[in-house]
């Protein structure tokens, strides 16, 4: 017989004898093109499972592009929702033959109401399909996955607590005994960390004698974690604070300390590796050989199935101190001092993954002379040097001169706040892009204190201005809908470029939303989360947003890992995808993501008001 | 197909079958007179059976299997799909072809009461198959002295259709009429090839496509 491919999601919900029902219940429909299976509004009969052939799912109170809903083909099933509902939200159409499997609504209802799970698939959130995909993933080979969802609380050592008038001879006795590396010292809130490391440069440096006390050694303040957070954020936040251990925090007390070395007893990747070498470089070309290791890692972690948001947090870390150790080498320390390098676009937002441009600028502080004919020279000529630099490290120059070799790009923060308060009034196109790019700039070398006024100053011009914001905004909807991309089905080699339909709609809406509730972060996920806490965006909507670009940005990232196979460069590729190379089930992760970005959309619309 | 189309071509059956079958309504029992009265077109039964031999003289049933047909669905869920029991001339030489062995036949259908309840299942319905003629006369055979009548429904030959329709695609070329060959044509999913079901469905399927050519 005709079976249909019942081995696989949500079918496998399904106990042996239920599935036999199923398999016996099944028909067969065999549709010519231009056919309505289930019209708008109507009861539908079947669940339908496609053998073969291509079906479209639209509104039919729209028309042209904007009516485009989804797109089924192969393997794919629709109509569940449907019947669930008792009836069709839109309209199934028929866009190339189809031989369909019909699974009576009957059946189907009663089969859900004997296997919950089976049910629940159906109803599920974007975010736990995800969650699905991504458990099926690491089923494939790593056990990293489960790493990467495990929790600081799984990996945790109680915390050897120890007052001030403690004395060294003891602390270290009590280290002994508890075969701990670190104590903490103090009370209450007071606690400071004491390594052992700490002790021994204190006793070498004769600062203290073994009888004195603890009093005055401990580093403050702590750097730690949240008990409920992931191990992959500790192993973030190490990484960016260059610590081996974190104090851990539960509801604002000390729960416990989490030790660099059970993290990677747990996780043996490169990771650090790649992190001390990074940190080891003492010059131009230990750093390069460090960062060539980068694209690896990315390829490992992928391969391993690490959600791509985790991959990128840690990405993000590293990137940003590869740049600031090329900045520290390549510029002289007097500017240093004086000066803020920024990074912009998608490596301010930590959201760049593989190195495909350089997007930087430079503030210099108030009051230094750089105005100087000889002075402006030499820091010209340092910008220059410094570009090359990460020209070497791997970072193509910016094809729209976003970087600190352009003079536009470097200025006094003064000079920054008058182009600041240009930009906003002026609101043409090119003033509204360079704040884009501003707002997203987070600061990796240098005095970082001076990014604050910047920021503050763009809220203070843009934050209340709503007919900026709604002219901002409108950024958003710029790529119209990606679904005219579907209108050639009949190719099979459909594409949709996710970079526009997905990923752009997404970060920029975000951003003003940022913008309006003056959200200091720069990553779109911990924009997602502040906006959450703000009450702009419930829980769910911002999940699922979250979840879809992070669905994207795999997808382009994918793309890119292929063209360095090649030989391309991953800014040279394409963010096309070809719909009909992916699984059923990426197809279905696809068709709900640019569900969620539409009515994000149109959220966006509302709320600034863009319907003209 | 059209009304007046099915009217005519009863009107150019051989003037021996017309008068058998008008003899058949008369003297059968009268559970089976519906039978005689032509049937709706909307729905279609395909019809195929595996049997002993290709001689449709010598040829004993196998398997039979029947599937409806309304509209553009096949309800495979309601499919009629008998073993029946193994017939004496049941030889190697057809086994290679079904994989029906004397094992897998045990515990199958008599042969009347699998032809009674082909009968009940295909009622007054057209049929459809693939080389319908040689299914039927297997049929037939054994349902003339048990029942007294032979099928008297309106057939389709699927096979006919599909010379019929590559005549006028290709009109110079000489048609390949392999079953399988047809349905790759036709590019119709083979299921399960030589086991009644598998056949029949598929037979149903590319006469469903046949007809959206015409």
């Amino acid at each position: 017989m005709l079976t249909a491919d019942l081995n696989r999601l949500p079918f496998t919900l399904l106990d042996s004898g239920q599935r036999r029902r199923l398999e016996a219940g099944l028909d067969l429909g065999y549709y010519a093109v231009g056919q309505v299976l289930l019209e708008s509004g109507a009861e539908p009969e079947n669940v339908y499972l496609i053998h073969k052939g291509e079906v479209v799912e639209e509104d039919p109170a729209l028309s042209g592009e904007a009516a485009w809903i989804g797109h089924y083909a192969a393997g794919d099933l629709f109509g569940a929702i449907s019947v669930l509902n008792g009836r069709s939200r839109y309209r199934f159409r028929v866009e190339q033959e189809a031989l369909c499997h019909l699974l009576p609504a009957a059946l189907f209802l009663s089969l859900c109401e004997g296997c919950p799970a089976f049910a629940e698939y159906f109803q599920q959130r974007l975010a736990d399909k995800t969650q699905r995909l991504l458990a099926r993933r690491g089923a494939f080979g790593a056990t990293l996955a489960g790493f990467m969802l495990s929790r600081v609380r799984a990996c945790l050592r109680p915390p050897l607590v120890l007052a001030e008038a403690v004395r060294v001879t003891d602390a270290a006795a009590a280290l002994r005994e508890r075969r701990a590396d670190s104590l903490l010292v103090g009370a209450g809130e007071a606690l400071g960390m004491v390594t052992k490391t700490d002790l021994l440069e204190a006793l070498v440096h004769a600062r203290v004698t073994p009888q004195s006390p603890l009093t005055g050694l401990g580093t403050r303040p702590l750097i730690g974690v949240d008990i409920d957070d992931y191990l992959f954020s500790a192993l973030v936040t190490m990484t960016q604070h260059r610590v081996a251990r974190l104090v851990v925090f539960e509801n604002g007390g000390v729960a416990g300390i989490v030790e660099l070395l059970d993290v990677l007893g747990q996780f043996s990747s490169r990771t650090h590796v790649v992190g001390l070498q990074i940190e080891q470089a003492q010059d131009m070309a230990a750093l390069v050989a460090a960062g060539s290791g980068l694209t690896a890692l990315v390829e490992g972690l992928m391969a391993q199935g690490v959600k791509l948001r985790f991959v990128m947090a840690l990405l993000s870390a590293l990137n940003a101190r590869l740049i600031q150790k090329a900045f520290t080498f390549a510029v002289p320390e007097t500017l240093q001092a004086q000066s803020c390098l920024l990074v912009l676009g998608s490596e301010g937002r930590g959201e760049q993954v593989l190195k495909t441009d350089q997007d930087n600028a430079l503030i210099l502080a108030d009051g230094e002379s750089w105005a100087g004919r000889e002075a402006a020279d030499r820091l010209t000529a340092a910008m220059q040097h410094f570009s090359d630099q990460l020209a070497q490290l791997g970072y193509p120059p910016c094809p729209g001169g976003i970087m600190v070799s352009n003079p536009a790009w470097v200025a006094s923060e003064s000079a920054w706040l008058g182009k600041i308060a240009r930009w906003a009034s002026s609101r043409d196109a090119e003033s509204l892009m360079q704040l884009a790019i501003l707002l997203d700039a987070r600061a990796v070398g240098g005095q970082v204190a001076l990014l604050d006024a910047l920021r503050e100053s763009l809220f203070r011009h843009c934050a209340d201005d709503e007919l900026l914001l709604s002219h901002f905004a409108r950024g958003a909807l710029r790529f119209g809908s990606p679904l005219r991309l579907f209108s050639g089905l009949r190719r099979r080699e459909e594409e949709v470029d996710v970079k526009k339909a997905g990923i752009f709609p997404i970060v920029h809406g975000v951003r003003t939303m940022a913008l309006e509730r003056r959200v200091t972060v720069t990553s779109t996920f911990d924009r997602l989360e502040a906006l959450v806490v703000d009450g702009r965006l419930d829980r769910a909507f911002a999940d699922d947003l979250a979840e879809a670009l992070g669905f994207f940005a795999e997808l382009r990232l994918r793309r890119q890992l292929a063209a360095i196979d090649t030989g391309a460069s991953p800014a040279a590729a394409t963010a096309s995808v070809i719909v009909s190379r992916l699984s059923g089930f990426e197809r279905d992760l696809l068709r709900e993501s640019l569900h969620t970005v539409r009515a994000f959309k149109q959220r966006l619309t509302h709320r600034y008001h863009l319907e003209y | 197909m059209g009304r007046a189309l099915e009217i005519w071509q009863d009107t150019q059956l051989p003037l021996l079958t017309r008068w058998r079958r008008r003899r058949d309504r008369a003297t059968c029992d009268l559970r089976y007179r519906h039978l005689f009265t032509p049937g709706d077109t909307r729905e279609w039964v395909s019809l195929d059976c595996e049997t002993t031999d290709l001689d449709p003289h010598r040829a004993e049933l196998v398997t039979l299997a029947a599937v409806k047909v309304v509209d553009e669905r096949v309800l495979t869920s309601s499919a009629l799909d008998l073993r029946l029991q193994p017939p004496d001339s049941l030889s190697g030489e057809s086994i290679r072809v079904h994989g029906q062995r004397h094992v897998d036949l045990e515990g199958g259908e008599a042969l009347s009461e699998a032809l009674a309840q082909l009968l009940e299942f295909i009622g007054n319905r057209p049929l459809l198959g693939w080389c319908l003629d040689y299914d039927l006369a297997v049929i037939d055979r054994q349902l003339r002295p048990r029942f007294g009548f032979s099928l008297p429904n309106r057939r389709r030959d699927v096979r006919r259709d599909y010379v019929r329709y590559w005549r006028r695609k290709h009109p110079d070329v000489t048609p390949d009429l392999r079953f399988e060959q047809a349905a790759a044509t036709l590019d119709v999913p083979i299921i399960g090839r030589h086991t009644a079901l598998g056949d029949a469905v598929t037979t149903a399927l590319m006469s469903l496509r046949l007809a959206r050519e015409a």
